[in-house]
């Protein structure tokens, strides 16, 4: 458990480096942290299962500017982790609902993040900025965001290891009826997503081309 | 003046990776610019200490984009820069570009490329490939994009310098972005039955009940838009600490 919590500890800090400020190659991606996390601690069905949820919930968040929005790369690694302890449909239903309120608070985290760079990152208006100013700056706010990533699954993971194993055992659903739920859930923001991606007046033909492909594949299987 | 190193023109397409590190809400990229932009900046005023701090000054001030597009801005500053261009021009361009690389960066990889290389991921996990497989698909088909639009952005703005608004015009950004959001309708018309009526994990047969109940939560998101996300997020988290108490109480 020790060598699993410092693996998830190290792809919270990578991931939260990826998907703030270094990159953007999109490991820090909920499906993809959550695969990567599940195959680090030996639960690989688990991580995919909760980094799928996770991520139909996040694909309508565009990351655009300084906007405010939901950061879910760790908050699928400390998901990842919950499930892990906790496996079954208990487990995966609270390991979802723990990722996505975990996604607020790294999102908010990003704010601050940003303040604190705004400290650090040299003002030309106070004075000449030497090269040196300015490495200083970047590779501190580098620092500073990979350190940010590695507390928050920290934190997470106590939560998502100690509470969640404790009720799942109570959760009274079989996996359809979770699955059912998730599933439910995750429909709105999908919906959200047609509507940003220029919504069925637009698209209607090609979706129903679509939607028939995806019956014909549920049927075949 | 003495001819560039051939080299440090890679070091700043190597550095725009970062160029987010420090994005703050008073400068927001600028200080990233400086910083990427560096190799060339002391290249170009290897003899005059002052000069070259000016320059820093100047480009650690206010500057966004999109991250993909940003190199495109780097890489015609850095030409411009590497001539002693008028920094009045210089700083002329940097306004001029800022928002236009933004918003198109936005709707082309944001809005268009990121769905649809995502979606691309989630049909093939729910169609039952394995999720390290699909994982490994979405990275691959995603960062030949990602990394195509860096290297040619970059390149195009060293090649054209502040005259990038007709290129960037013909190059097509616009009708790649519609074919991408195209395939992502596509992809995301696929996932849906596969989500509703056969279940995103395990394969297992859902209940009508809620292939109906997500059919219309979906219908409410295409209708209402990214705020259904945010009352999705509060009903799910409400409902399963509902079903919990039922099952503590039992």
């Amino acid at each position: 458990m020790g060598a699993d919590l410092a693996i998830a500890v190290l792809l919270g800090g990578i991931v939260a480096l990826d998907g703030t400020s270094f990159g953007q190659f999109m490991i820090s991606r909920p499906f993809i942290a959550g695969t990567l996390t599940g195959a680090a601690i030996g639960s690989p069905m688990e991580g995919a299962a909760v980094g799928a949820v996770l991520e139909m919930f996040q694909l309508c968040v565009l990351p655009v500017g300084g906007a405010r929005f939901p950061e879910a790369g760790p908050a699928a690694v400390v998901a990842t982790l919950a499930a892990g302890a906790a496996p079954g449909a208990g487990g995966l239903a609270l390991a979802c609902v723990l990722g996505l309120v975990w996604a607020e608070v790294c999102g908010a985290s990003v704010i601050y993040l940003r303040l604190l760079n705004g400290r650090m990152v040299p003002d030309p208006a106070a004075g000449p900025v030497t090269p040196q100013k300015v490495m200083r700056a970047q590779f501190a706010a580098l620092a500073l965001d990979f350190l940010r990533g590695a507390l928050l699954v920290s934190v997470g993971a106590v939560v998502g290891i100690l509470v969640t194993p404790r009720f799942a055992l109570a959760w009274p659903l079989d996996e359809p009826w979770t699955l059912g739920l998730l599933a439910a859930g995750a429909a709105a923001p999908l919906g959200a997503l047609l509507r940003t991606l220029g919504g069925l007046g637009r698209w209607r033909a090609v979706f129903t081309y679509g939607v028939v492909i995806g019956c014909i594949a549920v049927i075949a299987r | 003046m003495s001819r560039p190193t051939p080299s440090i023109p890679w070091a700043v397409l190597l550095r725009s990776f970062a160029i987010q590190g420090s994005w703050n809400y008073r400068t927001m990229l600028g200080s990233g610019f400086a910083f990427a932009l560096l190799p060339v900046l002391r290249e170009a005023y290897r003899e005059d200490d002052a000069g070259l701090r000016e320059a820093i000054g100047r480009h650690s001030d206010l500057f966004n984009s999109h991250p993909y597009l940003a190199p495109m801005a780097l890489g015609a500053v850095a030409a411009l820069e590497r001539d002693r261009a008028a920094s009045q021009l210089i700083e002329r361009f940097k306004a001029a570009v800022r928002g236009p690389l933004g918003a198109l960066g936005d709707r082309l990889v944001w809005a268009a490329w990121l769905p649809a290389t995502l979606l691309l991921a989630l049909v093939l996990y729910s169609a039952g490939v394995a999720p390290w497989a699909a994982a490994v698909a979405f990275l691959l088909v995603y960062n030949v994009g990602h990394l195509g639009l860096r290297i040619w952005g970059f390149r195009l703005g060293l090649k054209v310098r502040n005259l990038l608004g007709e290129p960037l015009k013909n190059a097509g950004l616009v009708r790649l972005g519609d074919l991408a959001a195209a395939a992502a309708t596509f992809l995301l018309g696929v996932l849906v039955p596969l989500l509703l009526l056969s279940g995103i994990v395990s394969g297992a047969r859902l209940l009508w009940g809620f292939a109906i109940l997500g059919a219309l939560s979906m219908a409410l998101g295409a209708y209402h838009g990214a705020v259904t996300r945010k009352a999705a997020v509060v009903l799910l988290c409400f409902a399963t600490f509902a079903i919990l108490g039922y099952g503590l109480g039992r």
